[in-house]
């Protein structure tokens, strides 16, 4: 599976038009046709496709990425840079978002017409109809130019070093992306929850004479979560590839507005090692769902069932 | 309606009676339709041409002159944003369609004949799903180039995985049904019996499934456009109007400028989500007991749709 993508990658980027060298060289250099004809033979342009394509799946599995055209740093250098700041705000709201949904879904499909299915509506709203960067928008004017609270974007102002620092720059990026991911999580808690209220042995345990929250939380609970644990795991790739929309409008040095750069800039190097990473997140996480299923379901745990 | 009357009327009219006692469908329908119909006349109703270049009046509030005032050029704001709809529309239902007719034909294929041809698609259709769908779509735009209409093919390409999995999941239960059987013992061909038969059995998920997607295209516009990467500028669509909030100034003192085309965006985009509910409503076989003309009522008092 890895190596069919890896594959696409590589010859989906040689389809473009873009010549390396064009972007490399600038034109008032690219006069001297003879070095041309050199830096061609040296990065192996001319060797033979499929000749390229397992030099570059050699360099990736060692972790050599190759350099950005548009900078000339080395790949690896630029991710060790943008990384934390990708994995800081994504996780931040994938484990806040997880909270909440989780929270008021249970709620909600627990009460219904109550306080938290009315919020969660509202939310599920928001999630469908509103881009999120419209989202991150409003915040910025309202908390950031209104009241000033908070500060406009970026990861850090110049002299700031301890995490408290960072903290505030981190609160409205994070909002954001916790509403944006809000509304299908709640959704699904919702809709889980409301089956699983419907089984048998919800009544079973009810009969019996077990507590209302007992039965929601030890029951209902943990039997709802498997298909908000599969939509979670769909989430990871996220961690890689950030959320390019809300990094752009924060201005956060991430993963995400490194994305942008290359795009705009064809820096093809940097796409194809940034897709190759994400490509491998999701297939950890599509084995990672197969596991928490597992863990969650003692049917399969067992190798039971059919 | 009576039991007489149902025999009496033909499906399409049942189909619209139904349509018209769900408060959601008609809402939604009454907001796109609006919109639609204000985009078309977009000239006539703010009384400017979108590309009016007016540079003594820029940056000037909503008034009564420019209900939704004007931009850094001085261009009518209201004028800009339904002409725009024009363009985000456009771009919405065609991707829509094409990526519905790609899932439709795959989805067709593969739930009829199963085996290895299935497993190909099916894990084809769960990496595109699982790739971050912006970032997809920003390579293909890096090896196709920008211009509206790769935008829709590259929409096309990247959302066609829904109705892929609901058209398929149909053809698998349909295959089993006794009249496929009989069409396969009368000897007609794979694909008269997929596309003839089988296919108008699975209509109704597929129609929910093409509005749904408008609203997911309609808003990947706008983010892809948003980011200077999608349509090019000088075509204004609701995400390349909402591009002047990529500047800190815009954000902080000029709102019309961004927060006009936003919830342009979002009404339409719920009108569709609304209709596609109503859709789901009357289409769907299993929901079909919840068609009552109470359902206005009920929507009155404050019970909203039918959600379980």
């Amino acid at each position: 599976m890895a190596f069919t993508i890896s594959a696409l990658i590589f010859f989906a980027s040689r389809l473009s038009p873009i010549d390396p060298i064009n972007a490399m060289v600038p034109p008032d250099m690219a006069a001297d046709s003879a070095n041309l004809v050199q830096l061609r033979e040296e990065l192996g342009l001319n060797d033979h496709i499929i000749l390229q394509y397992f030099h570059w799946l050699k360099d990736i599995m060692t972790g050599e990425f190759g350099y950005s055209l548009q900078s000339g740093q080395k790949i690896s250098e630029i991710l060790a840079l943008r990384m934390p700041a990708t994995l800081e705000l994504v996780l931040s709201a994938l484990i806040l978002s997880t909270i909440l949904a989780l929270t008021l879904g249970l709620f909600a499909g627990a009460k219904r017409g109550g306080i938290a299915d009315k919020l969660s509506r509202v939310f599920a709203v928001i999630g469908i109809a509103v881009p999120d960067f419209f989202i991150g928008l409003a915040l910025l004017n309202v908390f950031a130019y209104r009241v000033e609270w908070l500060p406009t974007g970026n990861r850090i102002a110049p002299g700031q070093v301890t995490f408290w620092d960072r903290f505030p720059h981190l609160i409205l990026p994070v909002a954001t992306l916790t509403i944006a991911m809000l509304a299908v999580l709640i959704r699904y808690t919702r809709n889980s929850v409301l089956d699983t209220l419907n089984r048998d042995f919800v009544m079973t345990a009810r009969s019996k004479g077990v507590p209302e929250w007992r039965v929601l939380y030890s029951h209902v609970f943990r039997n709802s979560l498997g298909p908000v644990m599969v939509i979670l795991a769909f989430r990871l790739p996220l961690l890689v590839g950030g959320s390019i929309l809300v990094e752009t409008v924060f201005q956060w040095p991430g993963i995400g507005t490194t994305i942008i750069a290359a795009v705009s800039a064809s820096d093809y190097p940097v796409i194809m090692v940034i897709s190759m990473l994400i490509a491998m997140v999701i297939l950890v996480a599509s084995f990672l769902v197969d596991i928490v299923k597992s863990l969650l379901d003692p049917r399969v745990r067992l190798g039971g069932g059919k | 309606m009576s039991k007489k009357n149902h025999d009496q009327q033909s499906t399409t009219q049942i189909f619209i009676s139904n349509f018209l006692h769900n408060p959601s469908g008609v809402i939604g329908l009454i907001i796109i339709s609006t919109l639609m119909i204000s985009a078309i006349f977009a000239v006539q109703i703010s009384g400017v041409e979108p590309d009016y270049i007016d540079p003594i009046n820029s940056r000037l509030g909503p008034s009564w002159d420019h209900l939704m005032g004007t931009d850094q050029l001085g261009r009518d704001m209201l004028s800009r944003i339904l002409s725009g709809a024009r363009q985000s529309i456009y771009i919405g239902v065609l991707a829509s369609f094409l990526a519905n007719l790609i899932g439709t034909v795959l989805g067709a294929i593969a739930g009829y004949l199963g085996g290895k041809i299935d497993t190909v698609v099916m894990r084809v259709s769960e990496l595109v799903m699982t790739f971050p769908q912006l970032i997809l779509v920003l390579i293909f735009v890096s090896l196709l180039g920008q211009g509206i209409n790769n935008v829709i093919i590259v929409f096309a390409l990247t959302g066609w995985m829904t109705t892929f999995r609901l058209v398929r999941g149909e053809f698998f239960s349909l295959r089993e049904e006794a009249f496929v059987e009989a069409d396969r013992a009368f000897g007609f061909s794979k694909p008269r019996i997929i596309f003839k038969h089988l296919l108008p059995n699975t209509m109704s998920p597929i129609v929910v499934a093409f509005t749904v997607n408008i609203a997911i295209f309609i808003i990947a516009e706008a983010g892809l456009s948003f980011l200077g990467l999608g349509v090019p500028v000088t075509t204004p669509t609701w995400g390349n109007l909402l591009t002047a909030a990529q500047n800190p100034v815009v954000v902080n003192e000029y709102w019309w400028l961004w927060v006009f085309p936003a919830l342009s965006i979002a009404t339409f985009v719920l009108g569709v989500n609304f209709v596609g509910d109503g859709l789901r409503d009357v289409l769907d076989p299993r929901h079909k007991s919840l068609i009552t003309k109470n359902k206005w009522k009920k929507f009155l008092v404050g019970r909203f749709g039918s959600k379980k």
